[in-house]
């Protein structure tokens, strides 16, 4: 007999975990890489986020406070895993690559699609990693997502051009 | 009528060929840009559901968020 779920003990991180989950859970697993990782990551935002919940004054949308959470977390467990494995940086390499073709994402088998992503992120610097990851949410403008990397939209506008290019290039080579 | 059975032949073999093509391109997917790959990727993206038990079971043992000062809440700060 299952047992029934818990009640959520504040009402307030109820209502932010069940609108904003996804979002975060899918930055801290592309971003990380790992499922279990990503699991205990988006853990730890929403409690660190509840622990906080008083030093939140609304002055920037729930969305981007809690993402503000997750990235400067997922950065820094990344960083102390980068201290055990040195990760090659290729994007400029790839980039001239990338800039001569403008192909499409070409996907036949859907099954495989998270591995190639994930693949393909991987490849690529944390920072058009991250870049892509929140540019994808629907939810941030460019201004929010300049604020949440700490770049100028005209820069974030620019690094977004040769990260989606650099992913097409990756990603079409896991084929 | 030899001949337009005959034309009614090549014509139902385009006809068919043409359907083959449409299902070859149904079966994959093309996407223009990264962020609409990504969107695709994050819809099919579920939340493992034990993150909200764990989460639950770490508020309710974790110490209460420490209230502001009543001078704080006054000045709204």
């Amino acid at each position: 007999m299952e047992r029934p779920a818990a009640a959520w003990p504040s009402d307030e991180i109820a209502g932010l975990y069940e609108q904003h989950q996804r979002a975060i859970f899918y930055l801290a697993l592309r971003f990380l890489g790992d499922p279990q990782r990503a699991e205990d990551a988006t853990h730890d935002v929403f409690l660190k986020a509840f622990r906080k919940l008083d030093q939140f004054r609304g002055e920037s949308s729930a969305r981007t406070w809690l993402y503000r959470i997750a990235i400067n977390h997922c950065q820094n467990l990344q960083q102390s895993w980068h201290q055990r494995h040195v990760m090659p940086n290729s994007d400029d390499a790839i980039w001239e690559q990338a800039a001569k073709t403008d192909s499409p994402l070409r996907v036949l088998e859907t099954k495989e699609l998270g591995q190639r992503i994930q693949q393909t992120l991987d490849r690529l610097s944390e920072e058009y990693r991250l870049l892509l990851l929140l540019v994808a949410d629907e939810e941030l403008s460019y201004e929010q997502i300049g604020v949440l990397v700490g770049q100028s939209t005209d820069a974030v506008r620019g690094k977004l051009h040769r990260a989606r290019k650099t992913f097409a290039a990756l990603f079409n080579q896991t084929a | 009528m030899k001949q337009r059975s005959k034309l009614t032949q090549e014509q139902t073999q385009n006809v068919e060929q043409d359907a083959r093509q449409e299902s070859r391109q149904e079966a994959g997917q093309e996407f223009g840009t990264a962020d609409e790959l990504l969107r695709f990727d994050a819809v099919q993206t579920t939340v493992p559901p034990h993150i909200a038990e764990r989460l639950k079971e770490s508020i309710a043992n974790a110490a209460p968020p420490p209230r502001r000062s009543w001078w704080h809440r006054l000045l709204g700060q």
